[in-house]
């Protein structure tokens, strides 16, 4: 539907405000124009109107031989071409001379021509009349004391009087189509080029409309294909200034966001899955084999035993599987209160006591009282993980020095040990999903650990950092706000 | 028939060497990349089960060396089904290629497909004058009757019967058919042929004085 398309809406308000204008100035340029020509038509009727007056100068008598109208006017004028001299010298009562100019205005029976016609003082009826007058021409009523020139509109006529001093009427009028015509002409013409204006900036405007939501299609083809599963599509838009460069840019960095999140996602299901194929095949191969023919009770004691270990490390990692994808999900998992940090970490050493008497690893507390409001459990799972890991990752008889303080407003929490130490080119993923610096799968490692902490602490607003040397120990800290 | 099997997941690795043994074949095992490819340098395998993510040299690395300088048939295990792991094995050299789970009974079949195709082997069934010995159900006839062999016993003749026409050295039928880990007593390799030979007919086997045995 095109009315849908915002090109077609702006295009085809754009037509009817243009109409809109366009009429409005082809109507007053045309009514202008009309008012234009009648009034320079009016300029010549009351100029002739003045020379005819110049030419009667006088009271004007009812002339007993009137000639035939047509006839008379030619006949003087013909009789006075040899003489320069206006009648106004003439004596009065005389047959009434005209200017020989006059001869070609009033000469002709041709209707679109000028005419004339005199009425004597008090006299109703006229004393003379030029032969192409119309019938039905009457004085028009005037007061005697009015002597300017009128117009006035009758019909299709137009015409011009002057009453004189002496009270005779001139009338001079013509007809007025030919004045009609033009206008309609003219009008013709405004309205054609008007059409031809309108045309021209709509072409134009559509060129503009064209150019201008050409990046709003590519957006929304990179967005279709986007919708429709390929996320490493981009908008390629050329002009970045532009309020559609930018929007393309703000959707395409939005979209690498998205392509980042997913590759994310991905890699993490496809981790995931990688790290319970091992333990199933153990589970599937174990199985298998025992049954593949008699065993011996020990035999099927230590197949049992070897799939429940498959399947306790299937547990755990599902345990992880889950617990990442909660605290992924948001904050609403967290039963916050306020507790002192100090007293979670002693908690926690008490838990991991046996594990360090059987490494024979000393830890160290320093605890001074921290205060925070966090989910006292989750807070106990980090310390418990992060002691774990400076044992199993230390030396027999080394040491873990744990402490707690308050520094700038937050909780502070550092596990130092004596360990084996994190590579530097591992350090940076320590934190990652499955990343295990040693590659040796030990059992019990999801390799999801510190992914959890990392989780954990980030949904309380906190933050942990890790610095290691090699074969000297690590040092993991927690910043929690208070 | 040897072969090694390198595997970081202790208790997978444990278990394949179990039902490997079962089977009949010498194996040995290895727990990171780069024992796996000491082995597979240093001992002529008649073929290696390999996992793709091996800590210290993964498998693809290991393969790609070991191509170097050996044609030793690779059967690739890897927990990863994508299709462009599966292209890159076999690209890299690997002979087949199988996905973690899988069934211990495919392992088995590929396995056996592997050393057939290594050997020039068309069939699971050899025939040796009017011995029939199945590759696959690991059993001899002689004529009609069933005839039973050890698991060593039958690996010895399979291996001359692969090898037909060869004459196969005691020091390479030690290394093809006892793993590192046999005893010196199961190293007894006379005693077995002495057994097969009582067995199957003391012309099935010939020794070649000084040299070795050959099936001809």
């Amino acid at each position: 539907m095109i009315f849908n398309s915002i090109k077609w809406r702006l295009l085809l308000w754009m037509a009817f405000l243009l109409i809109l204008i366009l009429t409005g100035l082809g109507i007053a340029i045309c009514h202008i124009h009309l008012a234009d020509q009648l009034s320079q038509f009016d300029d010549r009727l009351e100029g002739q109107v003045a020379t005819l007056t110049a030419a009667l100068s006088g009271p004007v008598t009812p002339d007993p031989d009137e000639h035939p109208p047509g006839e008379t006017p030619g006949d003087v004028s013909a009789e006075q071409t040899n003489r320069p001299s206006p009648p106004v010298d003439q004596p009065d009562a005389g047959p009434l001379r005209l200017p020989p100019a006059f001869d070609g205005l009033f000469g002709t029976r041709n209707t679109n021509s000028f005419y004339f016609v005199l009425w004597a003082h008090g006299d109703p009826a006229p004393f003379r009349e030029s032969a192409n007058a119309p019938d039905g021409v009457t004085r028009p009523h005037v007061s005697n004391k009015d002597t300017g020139t009128h117009i006035r509109v009758r019909h299709r006529f137009r015409e011009a009087y002057h009453v004189t001093e002496h009270g005779d009427c001139v009338l001079v009028g013509r007809i007025v189509d030919s004045e009609y015509e033009e206008a309609r002409h003219f009008a013709l013409l405004i309205f054609f080029s008007g059409a031809g204006v309108l045309g021209l900036i709509l072409a134009a405007a559509w060129w503009l409309l064209v150019r201008a939501l050409r990046p709003l299609e590519k957006i929304s083809a990179a967005a279709l294909k986007i919708a429709s599963g390929d996320l490493s599509q981009r908008i390629n838009v050329p002009e970045t200034e532009s309020e559609l460069g930018r929007l393309a840019a703000v959707l395409n960095s939005t979209f690498a966001r998205l392509e980042t999140a997913f590759a994310q996602q991905r890699q993490f299901t496809s981790d995931a899955s990688h790290e319970l194929r091992t333990p199933i095949s153990v589970l599937i191969s174990e199985a298998q084999t025992t049954l593949a023919r008699e065993r011996t009770p020990d035999d099927y004691r230590e197949a049992l035993a070897a799939s429940l270990d498959a399947a306790q490390k299937m547990r755990r990692l599902t345990e992880s599987l889950l617990e990442l994808a909660r605290l992924d999900a948001g904050q609403e998992m967290l039963r916050r209160e306020n507790t002192n940090l100090a007293a979670i970490v002693q908690d926690s050493v008490k838990f991991v006591r046996a594990l360090a008497v059987a490494r024979r690893v000393q830890i160290h507390c320093d605890l001074a009282e921290a205060k925070i409001f966090c989910d006292a459990s989750r807070i106990a799972q980090v310390v418990t993980n992060l002691l774990t890991n400076a044992i199993n990752y230390n030396y027999d008889e080394g040491e873990i020095w744990i402490t707690t303080h308050i520094e700038g407003g937050a909780a502070v929490l550092t596990v130092v040990d004596s360990g084996l130490g994190i590579a530097p080119s591992a350090l940076p993923r320590v934190f990652e999903r499955f990343f295990q610096a040693d590659e040796s799968r030990t059992a019990g490692n999801t390799g999801l650990g510190l992914s959890i902490c990392k989780a954990i602490v980030e949904a309380h607003g906190g933050s942990i950092e890790v610095s290691s040397s090699l074969g000297r120990g690590s040092t993991f800290t927690v910043y929690l706000p208070a | 028939m040897r072969i090694l099997i390198v595997e970081d997941e202790p208790r997978l690795q444990r278990n394949l060497v179990k039902a490997l043994r079962e089977e009949g074949y010498a194996v040995d095992a290895a727990g990171d990349g780069e024992d796996g490819l000491y082995k597979a340098e240093a001992f002529n395998y008649d073929a290696i089960i390999l996992d793709v993510m091996l800590p210290r040299l993964d498998g693809w690395e290991l393969l790609e060396r070991l191509r170097k300088k050996k044609r030793t048939p690779v059967l690739m295990l890897t927990a990863r089904d994508g299709h462009n792991d599966r292209v890159k094995g076999l690209d890299t050299g690997a002979d087949d290629y199988l996905v973690k789970p899988f069934d211990l009974s495919e392992l088995l079949a590929r396995l056996r497909a592997l050393i057939r195709r290594s050997t020039n082997q068309t069939s699971s069934k050899i025939e040796i004058r009017d011995v029939v010995l199945d590759t696959r159900a690991r059993s001899a006839l002689r004529g009609e009757t069933p005839v039973v062999l050890t698991a060593r016993e039958f690996a010895i003749i399979e291996y001359l019967a692969i090898h037909r026409g060869e004459v196969i050295t005691r020091a390479e039928m030690y290394e093809h058919l006892f793993d590192e880990n046999d005893d010196t007593l199961s190293n007894l390799l006379d005693v077995h042929i002495f057994s097969i030979r009582k067995k199957l007919g003391s012309e099935v086997i010939a020794t070649r004085r000084g040299q070795g045995y050959c099936i001809e």
